[in-house]
């Protein structure tokens, strides 16, 4: 694991850019260089064309909750203090075959439903015992 | 819901009737012992090969799998008997999907002479090695860097937090309720109780019980989740022809299939969240075999958790898809319900988290007619592995 692990390493170059878009406010996936499609995660050859090459592009940030859960244990030490924690994933408007991870905040977890529409809202992650914060891409109700 | 591209079928060839399951030997089952893998495999080994009355010199063919800790490989193997003979080897073995597809491998080595009595093993000390896991058996999960980077982070690890939230969308799709998620659960658990050596053998549950216990990653409680355990086992194949001259019953290998996801190896994006690529193994396991779902007499599937197990009775064909919440309902699962008997040692929700291997020593079992929680006349039974972006189905039956 890297040093500030459950923490990104914001210079492992495959993700790089998802965090360095996150600070400037933008969220940003990569598209497939030959045949266009949303590619997530961030592999290489293309899984729809075999392209070799990715190239990062801006999207909208809005997208429907498609699953969730509460986390109510804490499977890491590092996690007790954010309990309970909604971590799930969110399908892009853009393409729903792209989910991210994220988590689910500014919203009761009893208010969560599945397909609700979300918005992207950046915020600092930090862990109890971890230097440092990245802000990343979380989601909340879209208002 | 999207289905159909997102996988396929492994092409195999028909090797129905090729090989027999002549030997089984379970290791002990524990929470953490201080054993290591390779002495849990080794002791595996030993009763496989005196339950079917063969030696380690009549062993000529060794499978295993590359995967947490030493593994009875070739070396290993030859240290442990004191052997030193040429061996046919292969690392397509162990557990998971493998526990199932490993008869295929054997059936075209003993069919085409590199070997002629092959033996799998598989082993795991992760209540032992717990304490130095980062998430427990979510370590190998957490080592990924696309997972440390992409998935962690947000929290959404380890392997409870994948399948709760695949759990949540099969409600929301078909409507499956906490009630039917915890019937497979007590259904596991008190097959568990019925057979020594399981780990909760103990520990009785009622569905009241699973109602009342806390969640954990909703719509998750404890018992959704398999445990972690020390243990293993290993079984021993060999041509049906030489299998009838050996001490017991052959178990013949009536069909194998394979399935795969062609959307890698993420949870977050399976091209069909609430299926598994079972829906892709299942239907040429069954050709090969020249049967249907409706002839198996006892199904034990890889059950990591209770959705893992709703998925793939749906995905193998037990019941339409999204229907699997309905089937599970009640009774049907348990040994003696006449129905679909399942994981009747417990699985590894309630007998040990051995990832498979322990669940194709009990279809065995039960084909012998040898089982505690015994299915009377059982004649036909199928496994099911499942490793995520592939799926395995291995269907056996007395001969």
């Amino acid at each position: 694991m890297h040093a500030t692990f459950p923490l990104p390493d914001v210079e492992w170059e495959p993700t790089r850019e998802l965090w360095a878009g996150a600070a400037r406010g933008e969220l940003r996936v990569t598209r497939c260089a030959s045949c266009a499609r949303l590619v997530w995660y961030p592999e290489t050859p293309c899984r729809f064309c075999g392209g070799a090459a990715l190239v990062w592009t801006t999207v909208s940030g809005r997208g429907r909750l498609f699953a969730w859960t509460v986390v109510r244990h804490a499977f890491l030490p590092h996690f007790a203090e954010l309990l309970p924690m909604v971590s799930g994933l969110v399908a892009l408007d853009e393409d729903p075959a792209v989910r991210l991870v994220t988590r689910i905040v500014d919203c009761a977890p009893e208010e969560l439903r599945c397909d609700m529409p979300v918005a992207v809202v950046f915020r600092p992650l930090r862990f109890a015992g971890v230097a440092g914060e990245v802000v990343a891409p979380l989601f909340a109700p879209a208002p | 819901m999207t289905s159909g591209g997102w996988g396929f079928a492994s092409e195999l060839e028909d090797v129905s009737g090729a090989v027999a399951i002549v030997g089984i030997g379970d290791a002990d089952f524990s929470k953490a012992s201080g054993r290591t893998t390779h002495e849990i495999a080794a002791q595996a080994a030993e009763r496989a090969l005196a339950d079917a009355g063969l030696e380690a010199a009549d062993v000529d063919g060794l499978m295993w799998v590359p995967f947490s800790g030493d593994q009875l490989d070739a070396a290993a193997f030859h240290a442990h008997f004191g052997t030193s003979h040429e061996l046919w080897t292969s690392t397509r073995g162990g557990g998971m999907v493998w526990a199932g597809s490993a008869p295929y491998d054997a059936a075209l080595a003993i069919r085409s002479g590199r070997a002629s009595v092959v033996l799998n093993t598989f082993s795991v000390a992760w209540a032992t090695q717990r304490p130095q896991m980062v998430g427990g058996p979510g370590h190998v999960h957490a080592e990924d860097l696309f997972k440390q980077n992409l998935e962690v982070p947000f929290g959404w690890f380890p392997q409870p937090v994948y399948f709760a939230s695949i759990a949540r969308r099969h409600m929301h799709e078909h409507g499956t309720t906490h009630e039917q998620l915890g019937a497979i659960a007590v259904a596991c658990r008190r097959h568990a109780n019925l057979t020594p050596g399981a780990v909760m053998r103990d520990k009785p549950l009622t569905l009241e019980g699973y109602l009342a216990s806390p969640l954990i990653a909703d719509p998750f409680r404890r018992e959704d989740c398999c445990l972690i355990s020390d243990g293993g086992a290993a079984y021993l194949m060999t041509s049906l022809e030489r299998a009838r001259d050996l001490r017991r019953p052959p178990i013949a290998v009536l069909g194998v299939g394979v399935g795969n996801s062609r959307t890698g190896a993420y949870w977050s994006q399976q091209g069909d969240f609430t299926s598994t690529p079972q829906a892709f193994a299942a239907p040429g396991a069954f050709a090969m075999a020249g049967l249907a779902p409706a002839d198996v007499d006892v199904l034990a599937c890889y059950d990591p958790f209770t959705i893992v197990s709703l998925m793939q009775i749906e995905d193998m064909g037990f019941c339409p898809k999204g229907e699997g919440g309905r089937f599970v309902t009640g009774d049907r699962l348990h040994f003696d319900s006449g129905e679909l008997p399942y994981n009747t040692h417990g699985g590894m929700l309630s007998h040990a988290y051995v990832l498979g291997i322990a669940h194709v020593t009990e279809i065995v079992r039960q084909l012998r007619g040898e089982a505690a929680a015994q299915v009377t006349g059982a004649a036909v039974g199928v496994y099911g592995g499942y490793t995520g972006p592939q799926a395995s189905t291995l269907i056996l039956a007395r001969h």
